[in-house]
């Protein structure tokens, strides 16, 4: 133990009753297997667990009630071994699970790309111009508050069978996000930092690549997240109505064909395909375009601030003899104003 | 030779009740070679002022008029809060605001960091440095740029004494080398008396109440008789005007 840990040892004994001085240290010192329980990593494998088990005494409780319900409710074993058979590309159905979801992906990646763009402009629009916001506000709200249902119908009828219908269905599920969070991202601009460029006689076009389009970086990003995930399901929809391949109608084939194994195993493996997307693709861009955040991790940082100080000195008199880390895991200095602003409004 | 004109400057912020008049009438010529230090109470329009002059801020009346050789002067500006790209390097930071890239320009953003004693710190991200470090990088900023008309708005009162104490005498040493022209607002006194030869006095409301010539020859040490003489001459002046404003 190093000169640092016995002082703070022996700091509060100096004051405290003599008792109290054993309880300190025990209560502060969490046992192994609370701090595996409390970690994140246990959150997370607990939560598949759970819904296993959920599973498996629904199937139970429903047979019971009602013995010809076992056609309907697959059992794990058959959702799995179905979803491994797709992955290994042995399937029923016209295309494999990769080219079904190398088609949707396409359709997934064109809607974004046009959401992206015509809800950049608007929502630019409707941040700078109170008339322009006026003008599109009630739109924005009545696009957002549509059920993609509605879409996908009126898409399929519209556009027949083919790609234009999911790829509409796409656009419109994910623009009103875009255009929100640019909006909410032009209203948040750092006007302090734009008045720093004209003081310093900066061009526009510079101020536009370095100042704006970064201020509006986490606003898009957290648009594009937001446009990913409900354009995802949007596209599943619309494919179920005017799809003739994709991840929705391979659904609506498994549907057909009465296989509930088929229906809920390509579903799992749609939210796995979206999850693996979120993690690899958005994580790392995320972290890429965001690396000047000191503090990558902001819930890490709320939970800290709000166990500390107890757990914060936990930590460092457990983190065996450096006494010096104590100081990295307790609250952190405050940063730079326009740091904050951006930081702050990051997941808006 | 830098020329600064300005003639009944009004500025006022807000409509009806809510009016707050920022600069009332100033007039002022600043030429050439000067250190121009502006001190007055908190509120009574010295930022507003460095910001009509910037250019960042328009005037509600009067003209303002900056030139050098009769073409429009080059600025810079450190400001009260350091106001970083918090996405930008500390070097980038200061890259952001040259004319051009270059290598020379690099190696003169390298020389202006190391003069505030960050030259190791060029790629660290502002989020990264301490308050005082990103304070000395908005200086450093504003140096690199070698304006012709350099403003500043309290620099050095977020800085520990002795830092403060060092670039206050780089300062005066870029001032006197590169015979350019500083609008320098402070609360500091002192500071006003030790490193200008004219201090403007502003009072509550925005009146431009007092305009001292400080003849006396740089450097001055604060410990000089004389300097202390016109130290207590201008506490002096502030205070009388602080007491009419307050009347
Ligand atoms: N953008 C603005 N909108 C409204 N009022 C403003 C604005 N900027 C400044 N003011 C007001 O104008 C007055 C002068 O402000 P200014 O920032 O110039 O004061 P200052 O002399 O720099 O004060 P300090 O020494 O505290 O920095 C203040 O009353 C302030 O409230
Ligand atoms: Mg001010």
């Amino acid at each position: 133990m190093s000169a640092t840990d016995t002082r703070r040892d022996t700091g509060p004994a100096d004051t405290a009753a003599p008792d109290t001085v054993d309880e300190l240290p025990r209560r502060r010192r969490s046992h192994p297997v609370v701090r595996v329980l409390r970690s994140s990593l246990a959150g997370r494998i607990a939560f598949p667990i759970v819904c296993l088990l959920v599973w498996l005494l629904a199937i139970r409780i429903v047979t019971s009630i009602w013995p010809f319900a076992v056609d309907v409710l697959p059992t794990p074993t058959q959702v799995f071994s179905f979803m491994w058979d797709e992955l290994t590309g042995e399937t029923l159905a016209p295309r494999n699970v990769y080219e079904t979801f190398g088609i949707s992906l396409r359709r997934l990646g064109i809607g974004m790309a046009i959401a992206m763009a015509i809800g950049t402009v608007i929502g630019l629009g409707m941040g700078l111009s109170k008339r322009v916001n006026a003008f599109f506000n009630d739109w924005v709200v009545a696009i957002l508050a549509m059920p993609n249902l509605a879409w996908a119908l009126f898409c399929s009828l519209a556009f027949g069978f083919g790609d234009v219908g999911p790829i509409v269905t796409v656009v419109l599920t994910g623009i009103p996000f875009v255009i929100i969070n640019v909006r909410e991202g032009v209203r948040n601009a750092p006007t302090d930092l734009y008045d720093m460029a004209r003081a310093f006689g900066v061009s526009r076009a510079d101020t536009i690549r370095h100042v704006l389009l970064p201020s509006l970086m986490p606003f898009m990003f957290a648009a594009a997240r937001y446009a990913f995930a409900l354009g995802w399901k949007g596209l599943v929809v619309a494919e179920v109505f005017g799809g003739e391949d994709g991840a929705g109608w391979t659904i609506k084939f498994w549907y057909d064909a009465h296989r509930a194994y088929g229906v809920i195993g390509y579903a799992l493996l749609f939210v796995v395909f979206a999850l693996l997307f979120e993690k690899f693709l958005f994580d790392r861009l995320s972290g890429y375009f965001f690396r000047w955040r000191p503090e990558v991790n902001a819930a890490d940082v709320v939970e800290q601030r709000f166990d500390a100080p107890g757990v914060a000195t936990a930590t460092a008199t457990a983190d065996s003899g450096n006494g010096t880390h104590a100081t990295t895991t307790g609250p952190k200095p405050e940063r730079g104003a326009g740091g904050d602003e951006t930081r702050r409004s990051h997941d808006g | 030779m830098a020329e600064i004109t300005v003639r009944n400057l009004h500025k006022e912020f807000g409509v009806g009740a809510d009016k707050i008049v920022a600069l009332d009438d100033v007039n002022l010529d600043i030429s050439g070679h000067v250190f121009v230090s502006i001190v007055g109470a908190s509120g009574c329009g010295k930022s507003t002022l460095l910001n009509i002059l910037s250019g960042i801020e328009t005037p509600s009346h009067g003209q303002v008029q900056i030139t050098e050789d009769g073409r429009p002067a080059a600025k810079g500006y450190v400001f009260q809060a350091a106001r970083l790209l918090p996405w930008r390097t500390v070097m980038d930071n200061l890259l952001f605001v040259q004319k051009d890239r270059s290598e020379q320009t690099r190696a003169r953003c390298q020389r202006y960091l190391d003069m505030v004693q960050l030259g190791d710190k060029g790629r660290k991200y502002p989020g990264e440095l301490s308050g005082g470090m990103q304070q000395r990088v908005g200086i450093a900023r504003a140096f690199s740029t070698e304006p012709d008309v350099l403003f500043m708005d309290e620099p050095f009162s977020h800085l520990d004494a002795i830092t403060a104490r060092s670039l206050r005498a780089e300062l005066q040493n870029m001032w006197q080398e590169t015979r350019k022209t500083v609008i320098f607002v402070t609360h500091d006194v002192g500071e006003a008396v030790e490193l200008s030869n004219r201090i403007l006095v502003f009072a509550k409301g925005g009146h431009l109440a007092d305009d001292i010539d400080m003849p006396l020859p740089f450097p001055r040490d604060v410990a000089d008789p004389e300097v202390a003489v016109a130290k207590a001459n201008v506490f002096r002046t502030f205070e009388q005007i602080g007491a009419l404003a307050v009347s």
